[in-house]
């Protein structure tokens, strides 16, 4: 008896210290009028940095920002690889030197959530656990090699129902080799719930990119909601 | 004492202004949104010695004050329009006459490729475009041997037309960001040059020309560290009256000045590693000037460079330090070469000025900062092309050595 109860401790520790670790994590998320699915990290930089207002597809978007706290804080640190008041400045010597606009700036994810919901190309960030509706969740590719090699075909992971009926979601991020005729040679998780992960892997390991001269490798987020 | 006042007046004015408009940045027009932007800031110079900046500072000055407001919106997925007001009060400079700071459209095609033409900031090293906002720095006055604040016209906008791109490179080598420019330069009346020509007894009535140039700058792969090159040329006239100085009895003549040759170069590099920022460029401005309607010519070659670092102890507080380095190197030939020596030795402080400086900032909010700051001056370069130090307010002559205490507040929304 005593086992027992030891064994669903340490159960309920490996299912639920991984959430907590991603718990910082955010995800992309985007007007259901854009098109893509994945998006590299550094077309997320360029995009909020306002060098870019389309994405490599043509789709028109729009950046917007929380004002501050933990989801911010973690999306500069991911993304922009800046402070909060670098990235203000940033954005005021824009404005005021007419090069660019302010983006639209909101109060928490609730909030992000309703406005990227309604506003066309709108495309913005919320804590990995945020229920998302009416938007579309962006996998993001970090690593610039992968994210110029279009993806083919893709495999969505199965997402376990034990899982998905307990809440328990988030993102997996994975590190891939991708050869030279496209298929993925080697998966390996970076970060995440780990029945997740073997999840991503072995659907990530059926996807193909199109070919390239050289092996390349990436990094890539896959995000579970279980909301959805 | 009426102008102190006056400029009290305003800058609470302006805040009361400020913090209505904190809450109302942006309206509806045509269903597009129009984004509304502003600041105010108010400075007061303390020098122990030489008047600087044309204000009377040695008794202690509040005549430095500036301010602009700008709408833009966003018109389709590629095209934007803008346009900001500016004016300013700086000792005898400005004079509350307001300008046209900038007014823009911009057609993005890709991020590769865009134009924008109008009125124009000119892309100029790391801070020109940005010079008179100084909320963004953690310096009241950037490094004068780059960045003259009496200056700003000679290099702030041009009318004409921008073509500009940024291109990422492969094998994660970093972004090349590019600008091309031409068009004109216009400077007011109420600028540094034309008030350094009222010593002589000129009246300029108009002063510009054509200037085309570039910028080239590298996002390296080492995170936070940019370099960059700029490259200005330009075709200056400047019509007006002038005294005579052969005979100065006689009254106001006609009076032109006109380039044969003016160019700017400028390298520049900027390193941001978490809460630290270093910066340093050198700009090299050679100006080869007919004067006095072909009579004489002016050979000047003008040198500054400075490095800084600025570090952000906490979200509130930021210090700073920059080391500024002014040569000018003069020499006139033709008729007025009688009146101007060659002024060629920089080591004497009429033809330098070297600044160190330091400085703290504390944010009080997002929008309003507080800035204090020394400086302590080497030379007073006032030579045949101004640099802060005129000789209208200094009539008793220059000392060698000036100190100077910096006070400014900003607000912006």
């Amino acid at each position: 008896m005593k086992s027992h109860k030891l064994l669903s401790l340490v159960a309920v520790i490996v299912i639920f210290a991984p959430v907590r670790v991603i718990a910082a994590d955010v995800k992309v998320i985007a007007n259901g009028s854009v098109k893509a699915d994945m998006i590299s990290a550094s077309e997320v930089k360029s995009v909020f940095l306002e060098e870019s207002n389309s994405l490599g597809d043509g789709t028109h978007v729009e950046p917007v920002l929380e004002k501050d706290g933990p989801v911010h804080e973690a999306f500069l640190h991911e993304y922009l690889a800046g402070t909060d008041n670098d990235l203000q400045s940033y954005y005021r010597a824009l404005v005021f030197s007419g090069r660019g606009s302010m983006p639209k700036q909101l109060g928490s994810d609730a909030e992000m959530v309703a406005y990227v919901a309604r506003t066309k190309g709108a495309i913005g960030y919320v804590s990995a656990e945020t229920t998302v509706e009416d938007v579309k969740t962006l996998t993001i590719v970090p690593e610039g090699n992968g994210a110029q090699r279009r993806l083919i075909t893709r495999v969505e992971p199965d997402y376990p129902d034990t899982l998905k009926r307990l809440n328990i979601g988030g993102t997996v991020r994975l590190r891939l080799t991708i050869g030279p005729r496209g298929n993925v040679e080697t998966v390996e998780v970076l970060g995440g719930n780990p029945i997740l992960g073997e999840s991503a892997v072995a659907a990530v390991k059926q996807w193909v990119y199109t070919a390239s001269r050289s092996r390349t490798a990436a990094e890539l987020s896959v995000p579970f909601d279980s909301h959805h | 004492m009426h102008k102190r006042i006056l400029s009290l007046v305003f800058a609470l004015l302006s805040f009361q202004a400020a913090q209505f408009a904190l809450m109302a940045q942006e309206f509806k027009l045509l269903d597009r949104t129009v984004q509304v932007h502003g600041f105010v800031s108010q400075g007061f110079v303390y020098t122990d010695d030489n008047n600087w900046l044309t204000m009377n500072t040695s008794q202690g000055s509040a005549a430095f004050t500036d301010f602009g407001l700008n709408m833009s919106s966003q018109v389709t997925d590629k095209f934007r329009i803008g346009a900001q007001g500016y004016d300013r009060n700086l000792g005898q400079l400005g004079q509350y006459h307001p300008s046209l700071d900038w007014a823009v459209a911009d057609y993005r095609f890709e991020s590769w490729f865009g134009v924008r033409g109008g009125k124009v900031k000119t892309t100029l090293g790391l801070y020109n475009d940005t010079q008179d906002e100084d909320f963004l720095r953690t310096f009241a006055l950037l490094p004068q041997s780059v960045y003259p604040t009496d200056l700003r016209d000679a290099t702030i906008a041009h009318l004409g037309a921008d073509i500009y791109g940024k291109l990422s490179l492969r094998h994660g080598l970093g972004v090349l960001s590019y600008t091309a420019y031409t068009g004109h330069r216009s400077d007011s009346i109420y600028s540094g040059y034309p008030y350094y020509l009222s010593s002589f007894g000129g009246q300029i009535k108009s002063y510009g020309g054509l200037q085309y140039g570039g910028d080239l700058r590298w996002s390296t792969p080492l995170k936070g560290f940019l370099i960059g090159a700029s490259r200005l040329n330009e075709h200056i006239t400047g019509k007006g009256l002038a005294i005579n100085p052969f005979a100065p009895g006689a009254g106001l003549v006609p009076y032109s000045e006109s380039s044969k040759a003016d160019w700017t170069n400028q390298f520049y590099g900027e390193y941001v590693v978490g809460r630290f920022r270093i910066d340093s460029e050198y700009r090299r401005y050679w100006r080869n000037q007919e004067l006095f309607s072909g009579t004489s010519e002016s050979f000047a070659d003008i040198r500054g460079w400075y490095v800084s670092g600025a570090y952000r102890i906490c979200k509130r507080l930021q210090i700073g330090s920059y080391y500024s380095h002014y040569t000018i190197s003069n020499i006139v030939a033709g008729a007025l070469s009688a009146f101007y020596p060659p002024a060629t030795d920089t080591t004497l402080p009429a033809n330098h000025d070297y600044d160190k400086v330091v400085t703290g900032r504390v944010d009080l909010n997002k929008f309003w900062n507080v800035k204090v700051e020394g400086h302590f001056m080497d030379g007073y370069g006032s030579g045949p092309y101004p640099n802060g130090f005129y000789s209208q307010v200094n009539p008793r002559g220059f000392a060698p050595n000036s100190n100077a205490l910096v006070l400014k507040t900003s607000l912006n929304f």
